[in-house]
């Protein structure tokens, strides 16, 4: 089965990928209580971060970073960036079901592409997703009393972390991918997930990394799914902002061709040898 | 047979059958090596800017992620079935261990052995061997630790699985319930004040998995000691009790399986 069908299936198999992004979203929607229990999360996790975050930047500790931190700035920062991450579906888990049970044989004789209906259908509920929680932090910053970024940033973090969303939803695909080869996808999704972390800069910004360690992450896939958009909170930049967009849309095209590669090979092992 | 006696049996098949595709094997192992050594670099980085977090410093934090490194392996070698669970109870796969004469709970959870905690494991025990500056005569107190944190951590995991007997999207629910009591369990204990540190010591027990061991281990007393064996005692009740409800529920059809 191919990934990209032929010229003229195109807006056949455009049309089914957007009718299964609508059906990711409804779908998300109709499943209210985990999406309530997923902002709920968001939320917590950002009760622990800003903690985490006025921990350090209150102790002033001379010598250190948190002396150069601008106050509340960190916490504004891990919210775009927790927001964009907790929005991301969990496509590898279906994938892996999907292979390892040997579920996605069948799917393969169905006149529509896998792997393009289970990512429209995973950014579908991403989208859902992006929607309650960008609701639960506006909320949440609101209430908190804390200094409000200027309108034009969030229409920055906005277009940046949807962008970036999709991003993380092609990362987690690969990690899923991975199924074909090793029983388990929590290794490659875990490690997917810390090179959010470290490179992403999810934990905070990768600025405050070393000069030669920063133009690396910056140059990865993981700073354009979430650095790109959360440093848009606390410096907002028109020029960053048009950078940020190039970069996201060229890691799209980029991880999209390296997953119908993965696809491919994968499915070609999957059809001689069977599921690992 | 005894319930453990067939705990045993199963874990030990097991942890076999997860052993003999070693590529496979190796390869899950060290991706965890590798995820794991991403994490310490985060920390070290974090440290090298800040030094440290409300009195705790990089000896401290290397002492929990040390303690939660070995808690999240060992309930992956041995009880590898919970991290999966709801999912199994959806599936309606508990059909068949229902017809079998044992316990269905010890069966459930020795059903997988994650290949993946050996990389935990290994640098767990690195981690409190060399930078948790721990000494020798701890390792008692240190074991007592590391089983009350263990009890926590896998009697929750199947609270969380056994909301699948009454909530149909309680899978990915209980993965993520899991997953943010690894994530409470990861951070400075120092940073939960109120509200939060009400969850990290209910919900999200972080605080009986690897706080209140870590406590045990920095500052041993008696008072202590009473409070990590008396909180692993009421959440492995909770759980069996929890377990035991759902079970009923299900044997009487109320369960909407094959949802999963």
């Amino acid at each position: 089965m191919r990934f990209m069908r032929r010229r003229s299936d195109f807006p056949r198999t455009a049309d089914a990928a957007l009718a299964a992004f609508g059906i990711g979203l409804r779908q998300a929607f109709a499943a209210w209580p985990v999406l309530m229990g997923r902002a709920l999360f968001y939320l917590v996790v950002m009760a622990i971060l800003a903690a985490l975050w006025d921990k350090v930047t209150a102790a002033h500790l001379p010598g250190t970073l948190a002396a150069h931190l601008p106050e509340g700035a960190l916490t504004l920062y891990v919210g775009v960036t927790e927001w964009i991450t907790l929005s991301v579906s969990a496509i590898h888990l279906r994938l892996e079901d999907d292979i390892r049970s040997g579920a996605l044989e069948p799917q393969l004789l169905r006149p529509k592409p896998y792997l393009a209906q289970r990512i429209s259908e995973s950014l579908g509920g991403a989208a859902a997703r992006l929607i309650v929680l960008a609701i639960a932090g506006i909320a949440l910053l609101v209430l908190s009393g804390r200094p409000q970024p200027p309108l034009l940033a969030f229409m920055y973090v906005a277009v940046l972390g949807v962008l970036g969303c999709a991003i993380g939803v092609l990362l987690f695909t690969f990690a899923g991918l991975s199924a074909f080869w090793i029983r388990r996808v929590l290794p490659p999704y875990l490690i997917v997930q810390k090179l959010t972390f470290l490179l992403g800069g999810l934990f905070a910004p990768i600025s405050l990394y070393p000069r030669w360690l920063f133009r690396f992450a910056l140059a990865t896939p993981f700073a354009a799914h979430t650095f790109f958009a959360g440093v848009q909170i606390i410096a907002p930049s028109e020029r960053f902002f048009f950078f940020g967009i190039g970069l996201e849309v060229l890691w799209i095209i980029a991880l999209s061709a390296l997953i119908a590669l993965l696809w491919r090979r994968g499915l070609a092992r999957l059809l001689r040898e069977g599921s690992p | 047979m005894s319930a453990l006696t067939v705990y045993a049996a199963s874990i030990a098949h097991a942890i076999r059958t997860s052993l003999r595709d070693r590529t496979n094997f190796l390869l899950q192992a060290l991706g965890m090596v590798l995820n794991d050594g991403f994490f310490l670099v985060l920390w070290f980085l974090f440290f090298a800017g800040f030094r440290e977090v409300g009195g705790w410093g990089r000896s401290d934090v290397a002492l929990l992620l040390g303690i939660i490194m070995i808690v999240v392996a060992i309930s992956g070698v041995f009880f590898g079935g919970y991290r999966d669970m709801a999912a199994t109870i959806l599936k309606g796969e508990l059909d068949s261990l229902l017809t079998q004469p044992k316990w269905v709970l010890p069966r459930l959870i020795a059903r997988e052995s994650i290949p993946s905690a050996w990389g935990d494991l290994v640098v767990g025990l690195i981690l409190l061997s060399t930078t948790a500056h721990l000494a020798i005569v701890q390792l008692p107190l240190a074991l007592i630790a590391l089983v009350c944190g263990l009890t926590v951590y896998v009697a929750s995991g199947t609270l969380y699985a056994s909301l699948a007997f009454w909530f149909a999207g309680a899978r990915s629910f209980a993965r993520d319930l899991t997953d943010f009591m690894l994530l409470f369990s990861s951070y400075p204990g120092s940073i939960y004040s109120g509200a939060t540190r009400v969850i990290a010591y209910s919900i999200l027990p972080a605080g009986f998995v690897v706080l209140t061991p870590v406590k045990l281990l920095r500052t041993p007393d008696a008072e202590t000691l009473a409070l990590a064996i008396s909180a692993s005692t009421i959440y492995f009740t909770l759980a069996v009790c929890a377990f035991h409800f759902g079970l009923r529920r299900y044997r009487r059809g109320d369960v909407n399986a094959s949802l999963a």
